[in-house]
């Protein structure tokens, strides 16, 4: 049985259908605020009084007031009780809006949560325009802030994960989204990235956020126990047989073979590059690029025009860290596709050779 | 622990002809389990297409942004209030919401069966568990 919905006023008759779309187009603006309220008190607890201050709308202020008087989640919930007991439905309607939503703000639950249980309240219609609202605020997000990484062996066991998303995505779903979160909080930006993956653009930023928020809030010791936890799930879940963790050999590429391809890279010439990667797949290329040191990547991606920059950096945010097999056999493809393209020009036969080696790079089983 | 209100299951009584709807139901759900389960979260995308109940788009859409289950859990619960239906849109609305935190906890198949088989009621519960376990393709099990 569905929790909230026994605690709750389920069986009380609301009339909310009743509320005009004006009324809820009103209310969706206000969750709108309600909205960045939450983001805004995560950095700064404080700007919650000031809000009670400064807000006009009756229910916010109520709210925000008992939310800076010291009121807790209850406490909350009965001071604006005694404010629905006479209210038209509209008013009701706004009243137990605003109490979710300001409930989460309390809770410190990331922007995007609050701003879906306000827009739950105004009905399906108003999800769409909830996501293209929490999409434009995305896009003006602040940057990240600097990582915090608890020692362990978390970052590892995910890029392991990572192998096979869908056993990344069972142990982060198994492990519940805060604990999660918590984990991450002490882990490299690498580790988030890799997790971020899984979720669509609303919920990989929500998780970013998560986690940067959480590692201003935990000690060390709290997220190296959110990490033991999560990597519990993660041993009991491999011992189900319900995931697989790929060896850590299996990631990253090796030395020599990256070397030898950095080298040869850095030998062919821009016209070559930009021949070659015109018709190939920004996969490959953003595959092939993880067997490369920064020189090169920075020699082919100024080797090529904008447009088809943007394209093979989008490539490169899409790619997941793949196996050493996979990331070897990508560069033996391009190299093969430089070496048609050199062809074609006058290209040293020293960057051939180089290539030529590439292309006939020896995978390891 | 399980919670239970009253008034919340008057408003789960429906009759059982309408109940019938709720097989393919379930099984639409353990579907969309299964698809999340084997081929991950991302992979429901191209089945919001297919999906003509808007509380389900709503819910997959939730799971996919990997809301916790808790704010999942309310933020369906409240929809579901605030359409304040009784009978088989409601109990409909209920398995939809009890299939959804199945899916986003990434519940075994029998587990999630027998989660959404309760809403039968006891006398039919057993009856139709039986039905689903018939098609192992549907639960993961059988030879």
């Amino acid at each position: 049985m569905i929790r909230s919905l026994c605690r709750g006023q389920a069986h009380r008759r609301k009339d909310y259908r009743k509320v005009t779309r004006q009324k809820k187009d009103a209310l969706f603006d206000l969750a709108g605020r309600v909205t960045l309220l939450a983001d805004k008190a995560r950095g700064s607890p404080s700007s919650l009084e000031r809000a009670a201050e400064a807000e006009k709308r009756k229910s916010l202020r109520s709210a925000l007031a008992l939310v800076a008087a010291g009121a807790d989640a209850d406490g909350l919930e009965r001071g604006m009780s005694g404010l629905l007991a006479e209210a038209d439905p509209g008013s009701r309607l706004e009243l137990e809006m605003v109490t979710a939503g300001v409930r989460g703000v309390l809770a410190g639950e990331h922007y995007s949560i609050v701003m879906r249980r306000m827009a739950a309240f105004l009905g399906p219609e108003y999800f769409d325009k909830a996501s293209a609202w929490l999409s434009e605020k995305a896009r003006r997000r602040r940057p990240r802030i600097e990582e915090l990484v608890v020692p362990g062996e978390m970052p590892d066991v995910v890029r392991a994960l990572a192998i096979n998303p869908r056993c990344l995505e069972l142990a982060i779903r198994a492990s519940g989204r805060a604990v999660s979160a918590a984990a991450l909080a002490g882990c490299p930006e690498e580790s988030v990235d890799l997790v971020k993956r899984l979720f669509d653009r609303i919920g990989a930023i929500a998780l970013e956020e998560d986690a940067a928020y959480l590692r201003t809030r935990l000690s060390g010791d709290e997220i190296s126990e959110a990490q033991a936890a999560f990597l519990e799930v993660v041993g009991s879940l491999e011992e189900r047989g319900e995931i697989r963790l790929g060896g850590e050999d299996e990631l990253g590429t090796e030395e020599t073979f990256v070397a030898a391809f950095t080298k040869a890279i850095l030998a062919v010439g821009p016209a070559a590059i930009r021949a070659a990667i015109k018709t190939a797949e920004g996969h490959l290329v953003a595959t092939a690029m993880q067997g490369l040191e920064p020189e090169a990547h920075d020699h082919i991606l100024s080797s090529l025009p904008k447009k088809e920059t943007k394209r093979i950096l989008d490539a490169i945010d899409e790619a997941d860290p793949l196996p050493r097999r996979a990331i070897v056999g990508a560069g033996r493809e391009l190299a093969a596709r430089l070496i048609a393209a050199s062809s074609r020009g006058a290209a040293p036969s020293l960057a051939l050779e180089s290539l030529a080696a590439i292309r006939d790079w020896a995978v390891q089983p | 622990m399980i919670h239970w209100n009253a008034d919340l299951a008057r408003r789960l009584q429906c009759r059982d002809e309408e109940k019938k709807g709720l097989a393919p139901l379930i099984r639409r759900l353990l579907d969309l389990d299964r698809i999340a389960r084997t081929e991950g979260f991302q992979a429901l995308e191209p089945e919001l297409a297919t999906i003509g109940d808007p509380l389900l788009s709503i819910g997959l859409k939730l799971v996919m942004e990997g809301v916790s289950e808790e704010a999942l859990e309310e933020i369906l619960a409240t929809y579901i209030t605030v359409e304040d239906r009784s009978g088989w849109p409601f109990l409909k609305s209920c398995v939809i919401v009890e299939g959804l935190l199945a899916v986003a906890e990434a519940d075994d198949p029998a587990l999630m069966a027998r989660k959404l088989v309760a809403y039968y009621g006891a006398d039919k519960a057993t009856a139709a568990l039986e039905e689903l376990e018939r098609d192992p393709a549907l639960l993961g099990g059988g030879p």
